[in-house]
């Protein structure tokens, strides 16, 4: 061992012992209770309908983008939900622990959570929310719409695209893993350095959240390679640059970022890991470390995340507005060179995450104004919206709710934004609640444009709308919810709150940490809505199916095809007329002409690699964390001989002939990504992989 | 510096600074927040309202000019936006106009009206980052001129969890508690001997990092007595909620009797007394400690010590584990 390790190591099970799996604390045996019983729910349907078989051939071995889309969504899903439950225990914990007077439940002295626990919370709240919910659920997203919206049939790199998914999925599935053998980081999602060191943070919780960052990384960058190469080179006949609907346009720019950010995350991360594994210093305090460069590296890739994750927002808004408002999109050149503003801006304003770190004034004068730059191209999208409104015939349905929202929350993000960008005033709330609720704000816009776009969407996917009775009320408790915690964590933050506090020291708070957690009862009873909305959706699946274009006024190409989207998504490629192709082609009456004849389609055979270095990458992170060479190293060895392997076997896919294209054109429900008998093409070949 | 001086010079901006703001805050937080209020209780729970000393009173006149500057812009557009989606409604039947999609003066206005707001801003940033700068806040220049006492000095050394200042003039030191005189500028030179902190008292000082092997410093200057509470703002592992310090502004005259007082204290403070205080030690209730014959070389020697790779490990069962 090259460094110094606290606690025992041996050759076959590395640092893990029994005494790491923390049975004896009620929160964590609650959490693991819970997941067990989730676990089941879903394991014995599945068992039951012996659809074991169905759902490793289907899903988990498809190559298919919406498929993999889908997985990308759930995952997202299944990570907010537990990001959520973060949320909520750092508040209660909050609230209960406020004060020298506050009373102590199980092993804590204040509130119910001691503070190494409470710091692990937040830390994983953060990581899991941005990097492994809001990510993959617009990952998720760009994967099903993008190449429905250019009419093509798949993304460049289909098995790429597969393997992207699953090590996101293992990244996330280390984070889960953490929950119940070991800890996670308590250095917040960000790393603090040089608390991420070893000396201060000897146990695996930093190496548990450095190589799920370090692995899911990995697959957003290969998803922003076949999306890139999915938008330039497989548009469809007559989709010029100046056609491409508003939201492939921003998963271009947000995927430019992914591509040259995320390496930047990778080699912070591997230096990081240098330092934690082989005694290196490039970011301790001292022997010639130096700690700035490390925050430095974290926010070129972290401030360019954030864009990342904003800019599908914003062309969901983009997308909605227009539809349900009846009009084409105000200003859509703006709208393009205003995204690839903020795109580009989005590398100069790295340094205002850390104005008080001591950098001189006219380098916090610079990277103050560059960011306030960015206030200008999101002004613009903003009266861009406002004006597509402007004498539009808008209908209020979820999506359209949840956009209008979306701009409301932009504007107060925006405002505390400016402020914050300006360092005489960033001094006073830089790392107070002030500053969370600010990017909560934005975060929450995002999300308020993630539920938008899953209601809107989801119909095209299933082929029935979302209960639209539950869903309201889903969004009235959650923007309640919003508005009740955040405007009372602005003001916590002028009163001088500062944040990760596990114990807070003024009791004059109180009130306001009060009207908090009433904020998160809101919030818990949207969830509840939540799961209403997809239970009587699911329920009632029948009454609410729907054509091509659910809505009756979408505009873009991806409503053209039948809802579901049949597996090979268009029976011929669709050629482009227009901006708006469907709104064109209604106009013009060829919404429903059926093609005059029908050509061969090529499609991808499903393949078992990807979801086998899925698990390979999990048991590589694993092992690493827990320094069980043998199994890092078997792993790692295996996930090269796989890729080798996989790329001399190349994949000769299967067509799909005219004839057999008209019998299931014919058959009005095309068969779709959620139907039950998926016919097993006569052409594809049997071997998976 | 230029920008700032002609600023204090405009008189428009000297009537607005030293009658009309402060007249209108005076009024302001009462009405505005009300609600807040209500549910707080208390008006001076609103620590960032009510700065004390320059510094900090800069800062705040910088957070009320830049929310008005922007809520100009925000102000029209927010209701801009409830009006088209309340106005536009299909039910309502209002005009309908689905050409609409280009207008040449209205692109123009949205980008220029944008950017003349953050020239604005842009110019006032700059003019104020130098006036708050924390290393050599230009506001407090010009001041300590003839005849003024020269700053006191006070080093800082964050350790896990605690906060040692040293008085290198004066050769006391004190732990978790921190007594300036008022009316006399107190400039910090701030190191940490583990992990990154941020210094922090909300009423009184602009927020700075502390850390390992590195010297940054903070300054402030306050024409009045107080009591404030000062703590770490950047999370250092699980003794951070109780990384405070008081913070005792006093006059000229107890401030001198409080030294005297130090001075007396049978402990003293050298690297050797130091290594012992920096071992890892959550200090729950900030209680106090008190030091004489303080080494004034002490700061420098710790930041050499921990260039050179001294670390104060945190063991597994207090950072971590669950």
């Amino acid at each position: 061992m090259l460094v110094h390790l606290q606690g025992p190591w041996s050759p076959w099970f590395g640092r893990l012992t029994l005494g790491d799996i923390p049975y004896t604390n009620p929160v964590i045996i609650f959490a693991f209770l819970f997941t067990v019983v989730a676990g089941i729910a879903l394991a014995v349907p599945v068992l039951y309908y012996r659809k074991l078989g169905y759902i490793f051939r289907e899903w988990l071995c498809s190559v298919d983008h919406k498929k993999i889309g889908v997985m990308y969504i759930i995952l997202g899903l299944v990570m907010m939900f537990r990001g959520f439950i973060d949320g909520m225990m750092i508040r209660t914990q909050q609230v209960t622990a406020d004060g020298p007077h506050s009373p102590g439940f199980l092993s804590a002295q204040h509130g119910y959570l001691p503070p190494a626990h409470f710091d692990q919370i937040y830390s994983s709240h953060g990581t899991l929310m941005i990097i492994f919910a809001v990510g993959p659920i617009l990952t998720g997203l760009g994967n099903i719409i993008v190449p429905l919206q250019i009419g093509a049939r798949d993304m460049a790199f289909p098995r790429m695209n597969a393997i992207s998914l699953w090590l996101s999925v293992s990244g996330a599935m280390l984070i889960m893993a953490s929950l119940f053998i070991g800890d996670f980081s308590t250095a917040g999602w960000v790393g603090l350095i040089p608390l991420t060191e070893l000396p201060y943070s000897p146990s695996v919780g930093v190496d548990y959240w450095m190589w799920a960052l370090q692995i899911s990384s990995i697959g957003t960058t290969l998803n922003a390679i076949n999306i890139i190469t999915t938008i330039i080179a497989m548009r469809a006949p007559g989709m010029r640059w100046d056609r491409l609907p508003i939201f492939t346009w921003t998963t271009l720019s947000t995927n430019i970022i992914g591509l040259t950010a995320f390496p930047i995350l990778g080699v912070a991360l591997a230096l990081l890991g240098a330092d934690r594994y082989l005694g290196t210093h490039f970011f301790t305090g001292g022997q010639g470390g130096n700690l700035m460069l490390y925050t430095d590296l974290f926010w070129i890739w972290g401030h360019p995340e954030v864009y990342f994750l904003v800019l599908p927002a914003f062309g969901i808004i983009s997308e909605i507005i227009p539809t349900f408002s009846e009009k084409p999109l105000f200003g859509y050149t703006t709208m393009v060179a205003a995204t690839f503003a903020i795109a580009g801006v989005a590398w100069a304003v790295w340094l205002h995450h850390f104005f008080t770190m001591g950098a001189g004034p006219w380098v916090n004068t610079f990277f103050s104004v560059a960011t306030m730059l960015v206030g200008i191209p999101t002004g613009v999208k903003v009266f861009n919206w406002i004006l597509t409104m402007y004498r539009g015939r808008i209908t209020y349905t979820t999506p359209m709710l949840w956009s209008v929202s979306a701009i409301l929350m932009l504007l107060i993000g925006g405002l505390t934004g400016i402020m914050l960008a300006n360092p005489a005033i960033n001094y006073t709330v830089h790392n107070s609640v002030f500053v969370i609720a600010h990017f909560h704000c934005m975060v929450l816009l995002i999300a308020f444009a993630i539920f938008a776009a899953i209601i809107y969407w989801f119909p095209k996917v299933f082929g029935f709308r979302l209960d639209e009775h539950s869903s309201k009320r889903f969004f009235i408790f959650f923007v309640l919810g919003t508005v009740t915690v955040f405007t009372a964590m602005f003001a916590l933050g002028f009163m001088g709150e500062t944040r990760r506090l596990d114990y807070l020291y003024d009791p004059q708070w109180l009130p306001l940490l009060i009207v908090e957690e009433i904020g998160i009862v809101f919030y818990c009873i949207s969830v509840g809505y939540f799961f209403r909305m997809l239970y009587v959706s699911i329920r009632d699946r029948g009454r609410n199916q729907c054509g091509a274009d659910p809505w009756g006024t979408a505009r873009t190409l991806e409503f053209l095809t039948h809802s579901p989207v049949p597996f090979y998504n268009f029976a011929v490629t669709p050629h482009v007329n227009a901006l708006d192709e469907l709104a064109w082609r209604r106009a013009n009456g060829h919404a429903d002409t059926p093609p005059d004849h029908y050509e061969p389609v090529h499609m991808p055979n499903s393949s078992m690699i990807p979801v086998i270095i899925g698990v390979l990458s999990f048991g590589f992170g694993f092992g690493m964390v827990w320094r069980i060479w043998w199994m890092a190293g078997f792993s790692l060895l295996a996930i090269i001989a796989l890729i080798i392997l996989g790329s001399f076997m190349p994949d000769p896919g299967y067509t799909i002939s005219p004839e057999e294209m008209r019998e299931m054109e014919a058959q009005h429900r095309a068969p779709g990504i959620m139907a039950d008998s998926h016919p097993p093409h006569p052409a594809a070949e049997e071997r998976l992989v | 510096m230029t920008v700032w001086n002609s600023l204090e010079r405009s008189k428009t901006l000297r009537l607005l600074r030293n009658k009309v703001v402060p007249a209108v805050l005076r009024k302001l937080p009462r009405a505005a927040w009300l609600p807040l209020l209500a549910l707080s209780g208390c008006g001076n729970d609103f620590r960032l309202f009510h700065p004390v000393g320059q510094v900090a009173k800069a800062e705040w006149y910088s957070t009320l000019f830049v929310t008005g500057i922007i809520l100009l812009i925000i102000i029209p557009t927010t209701v801009a936006t409830v009006l088209f989606a309340w106005r536009y409604r299909k039910s309502r039947n209002a005009s309908f106009d689905p050409t609409f999609t280009y207008s040449l003066p209205l692109e123009l206005a949205m980008w220029g009206v944008p950017l003349i707001i953050v020239v604005i801003l842009a110019i006032s940033t700059y003019s104020s980052v130098f006036a708050v700068n924390p290393s050599d806040p230009g506001l407090l220049h010009g001041h300590g001129a003839a005849g003024a006492e020269p700053a006191l000095q006070v080093d800082v050394i964050t350790t896990d969890w605690q906060w040692l200042f040293i008085y290198p003039q004066l050769k006391i030191a004190t732990i978790d508690t921190l007594v300036v005189p008022q009316g006399r500028t107190v400039r910090f030179a701030l190191t940490s001997a583990t992990v990154t902190n941020d210094f922090y008292i909300p009423q009184v000082a602009p927020m700075i990092d502390v850390m390992p092997g590195m010297r940054t410093q903070d300054a402030f200057r306050v024409n009045r007595t107080g009591d404030y509470e000062g703590f770490s703002a950047d999370f250092s592992g699980a003794g951070f909620s109780w990384m405070q310090f008081s913070t005792r502004i006093v006059s000229p005259a107890t401030f001198k009797s409080w030294v005297h007082e130090t001075q007396a204290s049978p402990q003293h403070m050298n690297y050797a007394e130091f290594l012992k205080i920096a071992q890892p030690k959550i200090n729950k209730s900030a209680t106090p400690a008190y030091f004489s014959d303080a080494d004034p070389d002490l700061f420098n020697k710790v930041i050499t010590a921990v260039e050179r790779g001294l670390v104060f490990p945190v063991a597994m069962a207090m950072g971590n584990g669950k």
